[in-house]
């Protein structure tokens, strides 16, 4: 049912501020709050960014551009930066962290969602999210900024890394960036040159744009490079500052370049896939980040996150130690864990996990 | 009475694999129908707290003033018990729903979430009827075990618990105030400081809202302030007398068993599990009866397993029973009339430092 405008939905996010005091000291209950908005209008929410899928459209044989109106919540995104995606799946409240590749002032946002083969999330967004749906977003986060000051500019992407450098380029170039950029996607096979057709147009509007596709799993057709990241594939472009968005692997070698030369700009990188869970009974150390409070710690895959956590400092809220009374419940933020008593592994991102059974088995980022 | 065998440190083992395989299966069942289900509690919740309210606005009237009241009283137990009480055991942390999560969740009664996550969650469900450790034991003011030390305190007791009965509300908020370690200088007042203010102003909002905030509302669009505050004050009795009669069935009927400290002393999960099962006890009913009580009906099921969906606890009891019935272990269970009389007369015996034979 829908009694406003979508227009009329995002101007009363600051009316709604009283409302919001309320529910932050306890006389009203969000959800419920919530209820009463949808009445009037189903994206309208009192704290959580609901938005309506506007179109859709393929940019490469795998990814998907989706672009979307959010409502009044939306508080200050920027393109670059990337948001938690939630979709319902067998009752749970899954997420994706996909990349702002466009952000407007009227709340429109462009996401570009790649298929993961296998990817429950993925493949249920792409086949099932369709213009007009809903989903709920979480407010964007990400610190990848366009360098205003340099004289070039070198962007490396790799696979669905180009989302997150996109935005970046598309805001820096119409908002008038003349110095040269450089910008090497790396794709492991054709028809994976996402946004292939908007980068061609973008290179014959702006001369100081160069842009190259690189293919890391197929042989290569002429005028085209082969091959992983190597320093020679960059040898005579000139770059003062870089920003490298990719897997784990890609920035590792990309920042071991980078610092291998004498540099005057800044290096900005993203990387997006979780190290390799170890699953072998060995003894290993693994990085533990606790978010909340700004730590990031060796840990080891062999004891339970809540003693790891004590043995840091940290003071966790706990009870019986063995799983059953949810006291310290935490939200898993990256990373994989095993429960112990089930050996379950979960490795959602946001899924509510038990820190007195849990080990990790990845480098592990939580909310604590 | 109960006649437990005893099971050897193997038979032990193997009950545990039992209960933990049965875990397991009801844990890979749980889903979507899960989530949809306690939306829709969540749905009965809001219909009955805020039709009751609309009735209440109608003053005196005695029709919608009752039904108004029974409303309320309605939605406020099914929130507290199907909703809240499952809620805040992480029953539905799995959905990754900040409304259902038991970090988050605030309940519609005197006592804070955060004091229940303790005292109940940790407290009571570790350490389940073992005396001194587990204050739900008579919340301190009743004996119910001639294992209890007796005090001359007790000789009243059958006028406490109806005190507490119509109070109970306050009397699970105040727990872990921990009140008697104050007094007794076991605890120091900046230790208090803290609780008191959670405690203080969960309460100032509930009092806010219901007797204060509705009766003004009604006051302003004419109708009869008293008439609301009046259905508020009711709906809270109802509701306090119905959790107080079901809990009290969960684990102080004639058959439910009490341990010493002692049996902490190197207990593994079998020895836990058979602790939940000793100490707890059943009450029978149609599905109606088991969705009013919150399935605490399943207490059993719920000891052993208080963090999956307590709406599955239905079709786990019969498991648990089969298992309860191969270890020969009392599986107990009754009607809440004659649950509840064996309660009476415990309360009724154990007022006396020794029990009256017979009686």
């Amino acid at each position: 049912m829908t009694l406003l405008p979508l227009f009329l939905v995002r101007l009363p996010s600051h009316c709604l501020a009283p409302l919001r005091w309320l529910v932050r000291h306890g006389w009203l209950r969000a959800a419920d709050v919530d209820w009463w908005l949808q009445r009037l209008h189903p994206l309208l929410s009192l704290q959580r960014v609901y938005a309506r899928v506007l179109s859709r459209r393929w940019v490469a044989d795998d990814m998907l551009a989706m672009t979307l109106r959010c409502n009044g919540n939306a508080m200050d995104w920027r393109p670059g930066q990337h948001v938690q995606l939630y979709w319902l799946h067998q009752g749970a409240r899954l997420s994706r962290s996909y990349s702002l590749t466009a952000v407007q002032g009227n709340g429109t946002v462009e996401l570009a969602i790649k298929r993961q083969p296998g990817g429950k999330l993925s493949e249920a967004l792409l086949d099932e999210l369709a213009v007009g749906g809903c989903v709920e977003l979480a407010q964007a986060s990400g610190e990848l900024v366009w360098p205003q000051q340099t004289d070039a500019v070198l962007l490396l992407a790799a696979g669905s890394g180009i989302t997150a450098l996109l935005g970046l380029l598309r805001a820096a170039l119409v908002s008038g960036y003349q110095a040269p950029v450089t910008l090497l996607h790396y794709v492991r096979q054709h028809g994976q040159q996402a946004f292939q057709n908007e980068l061609q147009q973008l290179m014959q509007r702006y001369p100081n744009l160069q842009v190259r596709w690189l293919l890391t799993g197929e042989a290569n057709a002429t005028g085209e490079t082969a091959g992983r990241f190597t320093p020679s594939q960059v040898d005579g472009v000139a770059c003062d500052s870089l920003l490298a968005c990719g897997p784990n692997g890609f920035v590792e070698r990309v920042g071991q370049w980078w610092q291998s030369g004498e540099r005057s700009g800044s290096m900005q990188f993203e990387a997006f896939t979780a190290a390799p869970a170890i699953d072998n009974g060995e003894v290993s150390s693994v990085t533990l980040s606790f978010n909340r409070s700004q730590q990031q710690v060796v840990g080891n895959n062999q004891l339970n996150l809540l003693e790891q956590a004590e043995a840091r400092g940290l003071r966790p809220a706990h009870g019986c130690r063995q799983g059953i009374c949810a006291s310290c419940s935490c939200q898993l933020l990256s990373g994989s864990v095993r429960d112990l008593r089930s050996g379950a592994i979960t490795s959602e991102p946001g899924q509510s996990i038990r820190l007195c059974v849990s080990v990790p088995l990845s480098a592990v980022a939580l909310d604590l | 009475m109960r006649n437990d065998r005893e099971l050897s440190p193997e038979q032990l083992q193997a009950f545990a694999a039992e209960l933990d395989a049965l875990r397991q299966q009801t844990l890979s069942k749980v889903g979507a129908s899960d989530a949809r289900y306690i939306r829709r509690v969540r749905t009965a919740v809001r219909v009955c707290c805020w039709s009751g309210r609309g009735l209440l606005f109608f003053g005196w009237f005695p029709p919608t003033w009752l039904l108004g009241t029974l409303l309320l009283g309605l939605g406020k137990i099914i929130e507290n018990m199907e909703m809240g009480h499952n809620v805040l055991h992480g029953q539905y942390d799995w959905m990754n729903d900040p409304e259902f999560s038991s970090r988050d969740y605030e309940w519609d009664i005197a006592g804070p979430s955060a004091f229940w996550r303790h005292t109940h969650n940790h407290v009571h469900h570790t350490y389940t009827n073992i005396l001194g450790m587990d204050d739900d034991v008579g919340y301190g003011l009743v004996r119910l075990f001639p294992e209890q030390r007796w005090k001359p305190f007790y000789r009243w007791q059958p006028l406490w618990v109806t005190l507490q009965a119509l109070l109970f509300q306050y009397s699970v908020a105040i727990q872990h105030l921990q009140l008697d370690q104050y007094f007794k200088g076991r605890m120091s007042r900046d230790e208090l400081r803290p609780r008191l203010r959670t405690f203080n102003s969960k309460l100032l909002r509930q009092w806010g809202k219901d007797y204060l905030f509705f009766p003004l509302l009604a006051l302003l669009v004419g109708g009869q302030a008293l008439a609301v505050l009046a259905g508020n004050v009711l709906a809270n009795l109802l509701r306090n007398l119905w959790t107080f009669s079901v809990i009290f069935c969960g684990h102080f009927t004639a058959d439910a068993q009490v341990f010493l400290p002692a049996v902490l002393d190197s207990e593994t999960r079998g020895h836990w599990y058979l602790r939940q099962l000793r100490g707890s006890s059943n009450l029978q009913g149609g599905r109606l009866f088991h969705f009013m009580t919150g399935n605490l009906s399943h207490q059993i099921e719920h000891h052993l397993f208080p963090d999956l969906p307590a709406h599955r606890y239905a079709e786990m009891a019969v498991t648990v029973r089969e298992i309860a019935r191969r270890y020969g272990q009392t599986y107990n269970s009754g009607r809440l009339s004659s649950q509840f009389a064996t309660v009476l007369q415990r309360i009724w015996r154990y007022r006396l430092p020794v029990a009256v034979q017979g009686s």
